[in-house]
Formats: structure tokens, C-alpha cells, sequence
């Protein structure tokens, strides 16, 4: 009982510390608010707004018609072009991001039945975007066909159907494929692992440089004691930043939280002892807290780089995937989209579960068996 | 109350403590003189267990050291050199916090400091934050918080380092009053008219003793006038013999 009162000596006397210090209120809540708002609308690989321009070479009704359907749509904004324009310099000169190019005759053809075809000239330089941007033009496109073999079935009933397949999409989870859903989990994951990891990894170094670790080594505290005291107030901050964050992304992309809010606060506790131990590994390791701060975000840098928040892992080249494998920042963030957006259970995160928990327990007892060499 | 034997200290090639032998006394102030770099604060750092001797034993009240590290440590009062409270707690945080890690109850740390906080003076400043304190009154507290268990040992490295004159003849009657109520006194200093004040004094050059014993006598075996003298002399005489 004694040994729990000097661990809640310690807890007392770093939330003193963290009340007192303006960078820690700005870390609790001024970090998830502006990750939150910057990367939320900033990381996004919506496509909205393509500047569209049409070289209509046919100019017929039907050419006009189809200029006419992508007008309704939001995500195009049809850029007047002179008509005697190159396709390539509009895209060279920024003026437009996809030109439709309507070739003379095109009508005769399409309404003849013999088939017409249309060029497409799209702006690769983000091939992620240009890969999108295709695809709206050929829906858009696709619709005005079926429309068309509508209108003509009702004028010339006797006419043989033509056998139309359509392909029904439905997108599961996020039906809008709104970006934010999936980066939104991913952000609050990137933010629970930088600053738990920097909160630990500054902490010993910071007693180091100002000579308050020599003074409590020759008191009778033991090194658990310590390293809990410290470790404690890190997991209890990092889990209220986490429900900031939870709050705001409610607020501000309205996410709703599908699956269990005690499982992903289960995970995210079980998480946090991978990165609070790295943490104070790194502080036991090094000698001033610019060290640290070096080599967290070395880490830090690596984790997020190859756990999937930018780029999917699936997407990476087979050995990079297998070192993302062992990314614990990657399972995390897998865990955080699969709750936040799926509402998956613990059965199905199970695998999840094993790593993380292994992840922590690995890299946590190193960590204490290390800080007690140190001293 | 303490008690060394054959005291070593290496760091790689080099000994900075070398055969060390001490017998101190319960109520004694014990003084290390010596220039820098003579071992005074490895000597000290060992004492209190901060720094694992190459070879050598230490016993505190009859407990030897490597053995008992715990209850040894809650003996011991230490004052680092270099200022080592809290800068973003208020004073009396720091004491409040140092009492929680040494299981004294508060009230009670808060008895154990009540004579040297009236000494010192330091009653109105007990609600300040530390880091806004005046290097004097940082000292002092430093001082307070290595008392708040009530250790029958105190180490205080080059207390007085830094501080005015005035504050430092206060410093050394709150040193005395320790070691009237009982406490073992263990200071370090360069300043040899604080020398006068110790009980016994060692003077250590390159890790070794050079003379051991009580300022007076030391002063008539060598024909010193003061402890200032004294000292020149027996480096001198020591760095003679070395060549």
C-alpha cells in the first residue's frame, strides 16, 4: 500500500507539473484540433471540382446533350475553352484538368448504332486523382448512354431491346466515399502515438538535465515506482486527448462512432504501452531531450510512413509489407478504422489484439529492463 | 555513524578515489576540502549511494550499503551541488512531493522542517513557485527538502557555492543546530574559512587523502595561522613528495 502512496506521490506532482505548463494544455488539446482540421480536410483524395473542358468538334444536339449531363453533376466545372484550343495545352496551361474531345460525326454515329467513340485527355500528374477523375467522367458518360437507349425504346417500341447490363456499385461502410471517414481514424491513431511517445521520451531526460534524477536516486523510491509515476500520467493524458479528438471529429466531420467506444479504449490502452515504452527507452538512451526529441520522431516518422495512413498497405511492395508488419502504429490504425467505421468486434479483431498486446509487453519490459541498467 | 574501508572509485584508467578510510561520528560535521577535481563529490556520491564503489566497503549505522541500499537511503539526506528541486512547483509542492517519496506523511515532514523553515526564514516563501526564487532562498530550500524525512544523515555538496556572505554564516548555523540535535553533517567546500566550522576536515588531492583531523590540531602540527594556510601548505608539502 505504501509503495501505491509514493506512485501517487509521483502521479500528483506530474499533473502539477503538466496544469502549470502551457506546451502540455496546448499538446491536450490544441494538437488533436489542428491535426484534426488541417490533415482532416487537407489529407483527402476526393476528387471535387475537376475543371472539365469540352472540344466539341460535332456540335450537334446530341453533342450538346452530352455536354448538357455533366453539368448537373457537383464534381465537374465545365471551363469554357475556345473550340479551336489543343487538348494538351489546356491541361499544360492549368486551364483544365480532363478535356472530353467530341469528334465531327460523332452523333451520326452514336445514333446510328455503329458505335462512336471519345476522347478523353486527363491530367496524370497525381495519378491517384487522374484514376478517379476518369472514372466520374466514364459514370457520367455511362449514364447519358442509358438514358439515350431509354428515349429511343419509347419512340420506337417494335425496335429490338438491346440487352443492357448494368452494374449497380454499392460502396459498404462509407457510401459517399467520403475521404474523412478513413483518414479521420488514421489521424487520431498518428496523434495517440505522437505524443505518448514524446511525453515518455522527454520525461526521464528532463529530470536528467535539470538534476532532479540524481536527486531521486538517493532517495528509497525503486525504479518501478518511478517509471509508473511517470508512465501513468503520460497513459491517463493520452487517452483524454483521445476522447478530445473522438469529441471534435464528432463535431466537426460528424463521425460517428460505429462499433464499441470500450474496445477502441481497450486497444488504445494496450497500444499505448508499445509507444510509452519506446518512449521511455528512448529517455533512458539518450542524454538531452533534443536526443530524444531526435529520435522519437525518427521512429515516429517510420511508423506512420509504413503503417498505411497515407498509402494503403496492400499497396506497398511485398517487402515493405512485411516490415509493416511489424509496425504496431499499422495495427492500430487498421483497429481504429475497423471500430470506428465498421463497429467490428473483438472476435474479428482478434489477430489485432494478439500483436498489439505481444507488441506492448515486448517492448515495454525492455524498456524497464533497461532504465534499471541505467542506474 | 558512517564508516568506509579502503574506499576506490575508477572510471576506466583513471582512480578518482583512492583508499579512502572514514570513521564518522553521530553529531559530527565532517568536512571534504580540496581543489577541483580531488574527488570530493565522487567521495560523497559513493557515500550516499548514488555511484557503486570499484572496491571498497561503506557501512551506514552499521548496514552496509550495497547490501541495504533501501533502508540505508532513507538515512540520508542529500543536497546536490548543482540546485535540484522542481523549477514549476511551488516550494512547498516540492517538499509535499519529496515527503510522499520518502512515506513520511506530510504533517509530519512538515514538523521534522519547522525549526530550519523558522531559521531560514522561509515561511512566506512556501507558496512561490521555485523557479521564481532568488538563488539564496533556492539553496535554502534545497536544504529543507533533503530534511523532510528526518535522515540522521545529511551530505550537502558545496552548499554555499554561489551565495552571499551573510546567507552563508545563516547556512553553517543551521549546519551547526543539525549536528547539535544529533545529525551527522557530511558538507564539501572550497571555501576554507568554512573549514573552521567542521568538527574534522579531510583534505584530498588526486583522489587521496592528504591530512585528516580536527582543524585546530591540523593547524599546529603544520604551523598554518589559518585553514587557508593550512591548505596551501600541505598540497604543497604533498606535491613535494609526489615529484
Amino acid at each position: 500500500m505504501k509503495s501505491l502512496r509514493v506512485i501517487a506521490s509521483f502521479i500528483k506532482k506530474e499533473f502539477r507539473q503538466i496544469v502549470r505548463s502551457r506546451e502540455m494544455l496546448i499538446v491536450l488539446f490544441g494538437l488533436p484540433a489542428v491535426q484534426l482540421l488541417v490533415m482532416g480536410f487537407a489529407v483527402s483524395n476526393e476528387v471535387k471540382n475537376l475543371r472539365l473542358a469540352f472540344l466539341d468538334y460535332d456540335r450537334s444536339s446530341s453533342s450538346r446533350a452530352l455536354v448538357q449531363s455533366f453539368n448537373t453533376a457537383d464534381r465537374f466545372k465545365i471551363v469554357p475553352v475556345e473550340q479551336d484550343a489543343r487538348a494538351e495545352e489546356l491541361i499544360s496551361s492549368w486551364q483544365a484538368q480532363i478535356v472530353v474531345v467530341i469528334p465531327p460525326g460523332f452523333s451520326q454515329d452514336y445514333l446510328s448504332g455503329k458505335g462512336s467513340s471519345l476522347q478523353l485527355v486527363v491530367d496524370g500528374i497525381d495519378g491517384n486523382s487522374a484514376a478517379v477523375a476518369n472514372a466520374y467522367v466514364a459514370g457520367v458518360l455511362g449514364e447519358f448512354h442509358r438514358r439515350n437507349l431509354q428515349e429511343r425504346r419509347i419512340r420506337t417500341p417494335l425496335s429490338k431491346p438491346i440487352a443492357e447490363v448494368e452494374l449497380i456499385s454499392r460502396m459498404s461502410f462509407n457510401p459517399d466515399l467520403k475521404s474523412s471517414v478513413n483518414t479521420i481514424p488514421g489521424i487520431i491513431a498518428v496523434l495517440v502515438t505522437v505524443t505518448s511517445m514524446m511525453l515518455s521520451a522527454i520525461s526521464l531526460v528532463k529530470e536528467k538535465e535539470l538534476g532532479t534524477l540524481e536527486q531521486l536516486l538517493v532517495t528509497p523510491v525503486k525504479k518501478q515506482q518511478l517509471m509508473a509515476g511517470k508512465l501513468v500520467p503520460y497513459l491517463i493524458i493520452t487517452l483524454a486527448q483521445l476522447q478530445v479528438a473522438i469529441v471534435m471529429a464528432g463535431l466537426i466531420f460528424k463521425l460517428q462512432l460505429a462499433g464499441s467506444y470500450w474496445l477502441l479504449m481497450l486497444f488504445s490502452g494496450i497500444y499505448l504501452f508499445t509507444t510509452l515504452g519506446l518512449g521511455i527507452l528512448i529517455s533512458t538512451k539518450v542524454g538531452t531531450q533534443q536526443q530524444a526529441m531526435f529520435f522519437s520522431w525518427f521512429i515516429m516518422v517510420i511508423f506512420i510512413l509504413l503503417s498505411g495512413f497515407f498509402v494503403p498497405v496492400r499497396n506497398m511492395p511485398p517487402a515493405i509489407q512485411w516490415i509493416s508488419y511489424f509496425n504496431p502504429l499499422s495495427h492500430y490504425m487498421t483497429v481504429l478504422r475497423e471500430i470506428v467505421i465498421k463497429g467490428s468486434n473483438l472476435g474479428q479483431l482478434a489477430k489485432e489484439f494478439w500483436i498489439l498486446l505481444s507488441s506492448g509487453l515486448i517492448i515495454f519490459s525492455i524498456s524497464v529492463i533497461s532504465f534499471r541498467k541505467r542506474i | 555513524m558512517i564508516h568506509t574501508i579502503d574506499l576506490v572509485k575508477e572510471f576506466g584508467s583513471f582512480r578518482a578515489v583512492d583508499n579512502i578510510n572514514l570513521d564518522i561520528a553521530k553529531g559530527e560535521i565532517f568536512g571534504f576540502l580540496g581543489a577541483n577535481g580531488a574527488g570530493k563529490t565522487t567521495t560523497i556520491r559513493m557515500l550516499c549511494g548514488l555511484l557503486l564503489p570499484s572496491s571498497g566497503s561503506i557501512t551506514v549505522d552499521g548496514l552496509d550499503i550495497a547490501k541495504h541500499s533501501e533502508q540505508v537511503k532513507h538515512k540520508i539526506g542529500y543536497m546536490s551541488q548543482k540546485f535540484s528541486l522542481y523549477p514549476d512547483l511551488k516550494a512547498i509542492e516540492n517538499l509535499e512531493f519529496y515527503a510522499g517519496i520518502y512515506k513520511v506523511p506530510f504533517k509530519k515532514a512538515l514538523a521534522n522542517i519547522r525549526d530550519v523553515v523558522d531559521q531560514f526564514g522561509l515561511t512566506d516563501i512556501l507558496s512561490s513557485i521555485t523557479g521564481d526564487l532568488p538563488m539564496g532562498y533556492k539553496q535554502r530550500l534545497s536544504l529543507v527538502a533533503a530534511l523532510v524525512h528526518d535522515p540522521p544523515l545529511v551530505f550537502l555538496d558545496e552548499p554555499t557555492s554561489g551565495v552571499d556572505p551573510q546567507a552563508r554564516r545563516e547556512f553553517w548555523q543551521v549546519i551547526n543546530d543539525l549536528a547539535q540535535t544529533g545529525k551527522s553533517v557530511i558538507v564539501s567546500t572550497h571555501f576554507m574559512d568554512e573549514a573552521e566550522y567542521c568538527h574534522r576536515v579531510i583534505v584530498m588531492q588526486d583522489g587521496r587523502e592528504v591530512v585528516l583531523g580536527k582543524p585546530a590540531e591540523l593547524k599546529d602540527q603544520h604551523q598554518a595561522g589559518s585553514m587557508q594556510e593550512l591548505f596551501l601548505r600541505v598540497l604543497g608539502e604533498n606535491n613535494a613528495k609526489s615529484v
